[in-house]
């Protein structure tokens, strides 16, 4: 026997969901993807370098937040940021963050880490000889990185960098913690204001699986086209 | 009767790709034969089916008097019987020397350990590997895991042996110590089938020679004729080819 | 910077009334650890046979055990979370549903049981990775002397492939032990609520999380040595993976 199921609700909150919710939760995992490849291919090549305390010190970061749970590093910064706002600021209080800022900058500086091992194993990947390569026409070592090795890197690690955009996708979900209307706080919303929460968690897992699975079903199908020929 | 027959054998891959092309002949007890072809001629695919590794569509195989493909047969059981030894030797990394030599003779022969131990040890002296008998498998030469393979298959009191390319993966100065093991075996009356580019094994201890090629057995005749009298062009100019070097 | 650090605080008695601040992050510890074995426990024996079960030459087979992956990965385990612990007992015949609100420590039985299954589809993805890796040789070799398919998983394919894997699985282990802080949103209050809790009654924010942080950091130490040790003690003389 089944408890009433009321349909209607999902259809009625669709608009609140969709628009506030997921456009959140989207934003927020391109803008983390694209600022977290960026801030990790840093730290790949400050890994990689020979500098003397650049090198130890990214090390460090990436196997720090490798280490903590997420929802740790969350709340970390929730609380953080403002602090280090003021500081930063010169401000006389703890600066107010919007929740979609700290959100971004959480996810960001976390994602950072794990991408930049996914980049450092692309960078290692390219045959020596490719530096070896650039160096004799002429060119310099950030030159070499910026022009031969991280396209390349870039592009053998795609998949395995869009995989991680999907997980990542996935765990925005947890700025439920700090109470943030992302697309599962907004169907927690929905679900707590009606008493609909078979509804709208049943909704959501449905959608988060649908974007998931298509997502990782495209990933699979560039992987296949783009396996490069050697 | 002979102890490998096979009438008719035909395989595809997919709907359209025939690796075999009715392929008939048999193998007599105590014979030894050398299959021969270029690559990708099937003959690997036909000893393979030999044991049921690799299925095929029609046509019957039997070993021993048991069909291969009926539906009734234990095939564990009958594979226990046909030693088979590989191109690449798949010793199993993990486990010791003797230990490879007694984990059929053990879980599927249910044979005692200190039995096993014993056969195992018996078969390491006879292919020349007794002091290696607590080694792992990466720790030895490509000659000599292919004698420990050798003997693995042994350790089963084989009716027939089956052998698949057991050379073409060794150095140059490695082959010879295994072929030494693969003639004397044949010289103990071993009914042996060998897939093998090795025309001077073929010549010493062959009874008789196949050639295959683009999945049909293009010639099946004793050895000296096949080397000796006119033969088809095919083996012809592949035996120029490999001969000339 | 107007925050006042006060790193006593850990020794001061927490307002719950049971002992320290200290002795209430050590109780969250003990939860997180029995979480992350149990789910550890579900995730391995569930994850390995889901694996091999995707290698078999079974189409049925690799069809269920691909579902079975689909399923646990495509959905953020926040959200599997609350399927299991707000959806399912709903679902459920009335009594057995009533049963399971009930059940004593029932969010420390679902965040074990959901990070779990959650982690076993990852690692069923490890060990079918790992299986198939082996050399297509292997398995004939096994096969042609007379095993079965289950002697051949049993005694040649698995074995290698533990060692194959151990590295991943390393890393398994340990987002298993930084998963079971999700458990803190259906009320299990591991290492990371008591923490938050602990900022809440004494607002000493960054002592508490400077604690979790260094006692997260000192488990996952400690698992990377114990696995690491592990990984030396089965290592193959002579082996060299991919040869």
């Amino acid at each position: 026997m089944l408890p009433d199921i009321d349909f209607n609700v999902i259809a009625r909150s669709l608009p609140y969901l969709f628009r506030q919710g997921m456009s959140f939760t989207l934003t927020l995992t391109a803008l983390a993807a694209l600022g977290g490849l960026l801030l990790g291919t840093l730290l790949a090549l400050m890994r990689l370098s020979t500098l003397p305390i650049l090198a130890p010190l990214a090390t460090g970061y990436v196997n720090l937040m490798r280490s903590l749970p997420l929802v740790l590093v969350i709340f970390w910064f929730y609380f953080l940021v403002p602090f280090v706002g003021q500081v930063i600021l010169r401000a006389d209080r703890p600066v107010e963050v919007g929740a979609f800022a700290s959100a971004l900058i959480t996810f960001t500086l976390f994602e950072a880490a794990y991408f930049s091992e996914i980049m450092r194993a692309g960078i290692q990947s390219i045959p020596r000889g490719q530096l070896a390569a650039g160096y004799a026409i002429g060119l310099t070592y950030w030159q070499v990185m910026g022009y031969i090795i991280v396209p390349q890197a870039v592009r053998n690690m795609l998949p395995v960098i869009l995989t991680q955009t999907i997980i990542l996708f996935q765990d925005t979900s947890l700025v439920y913690v700090i109470s943030i209307t992302d697309f599962l706080g907004a169907a927690s919303n929905v679900a707590q204001r009606d008493g609909r929460l078979i509804e709208m968690y049943v909704f959501a897992a449905l959608v988060y699986f649908a974007i998931s699975f298509s997502a990782s079903r495209l990933v699979k199908s560039l992987q296949m086209r783009t396996a490069i020929p050697r | 009767m002979p102890m490998i027959e096979m009438r008719d054998v035909c395989k595809w891959y997919g709907p359209t790709f025939q690796v075999l092309k009715s392929c008939t002949t048999a193998v007599d007890k105590g014979e030894v034969v050398v299959v021969c072809g270029p690559s990708g001629s099937g003959k690997s695919t036909l000893i393979k089916c030999v044991n049921g590794l690799e299925p095929f569509q029609s046509g019957a195989i039997t070993v021993d008097g048991i069909e291969v493909a009926a539906k009734g047969t234990d095939l564990p059981k009958l594979r226990a019987r046909i030693g088979m030894v590989f191109q690449h030797f798949e010793l199993f990394p993990h486990l010791k020397i003797i230990d490879n030599l007694c984990l059929g003779q053990t879980k599927v022969l249910g044979r005692s350990r200190a039995e096993a131990m014993a056969k195992a040890t018996a078969l390491l002296h006879r292919v020349g590997l007794d002091e290696h008998a607590d080694k792992f498998p990466g720790q030895l030469s490509g000659g000599q895991q292919q004698r420990v393979a050798i003997a693995r298959a042994l350790a089963m009191d084989p009716v027939a042996m089956l052998f698949d390319e057991p050379t073409s993966a060794l150095d140059p100065e490695m082959i010879t110590e295994v072929l030494d093991v693969m003639v004397a075996l044949a010289h103990d009356g071993m009914t042996m089938m060998v897939v093998t580019h090795e025309m001077g094994f073929a010549r010493k201890v062959a009874d008789r020679v196949i050639f295959m090629d683009k999945g049909e057995i293009i010639e099946d005749r004793p050895t000296d004729e096949f080397f000796g009298k006119p033969r088809s062009d095919r083996a012809q100019l592949f035996l120029s080819k490999i001969l000339s070097h | 910077m107007n925050y006042h650090w006060n790193w006593g605080i850990f020794l001061e008695p927490s307002p719950e009334g049971i002992g320290t601040y200290f002795d209430m992050l050590m109780m969250g510890l003990r939860w997180t650890l029995v979480t992350a074995v149990l789910a550890w426990i579900i995730a391995v024996s569930l994850g390995s046979a889901v694996g091999v079960l995707r290698t078999l030459p079974s189409r049925l087979g690799v069809g269920l055990g691909d579902a079975y992956v689909e399923f646990f990965r495509n959905i953020p385990l926040l959200v599997q979370l609350f399927l299991w612990y707000f959806v399912l007992p709903e679902l459920l015949p009335k009594d057995l549903g009533n049963w399971l609100k009930t059940l004593p420590n029932a969010s420390f039985w679902t965040g074990a049981v959901g990070v779990g299954l959650f982690m076993s589809a990852r690692i069923a993805e490890q060990v079918k990775a790992g299986i198939q890796s082996l050399p297509r040789g292997q398995s004939m070799a096994a096969t042609a002397l007379g095993l079965t398919t289950a002697q051949t998983y049993i005694y040649v394919l698995l074995p290698m492939t533990l060692r194959i894997i151990l590295p991943p699985l390393t890393s398994e282990t340990l987002n298993t032990l930084k998963n079971t802080s999700v458990a803190l949103t259906i009320g299990l209050a591991e290492l990371t609520a008591r923490t938050r809790a602990m900022q809440e009654y004494s607002f000493q924010v960054f002592e508490a999380f400077t604690a979790a942080t260094v006692i997260y950091l000192v488990i996952n130490a400690l698992i990377t040595v114990v696995l690491r040790r592990f990984e030396k003690a089965i290592a193959i003389p002579g082996y060299v993976a991919g040869t």
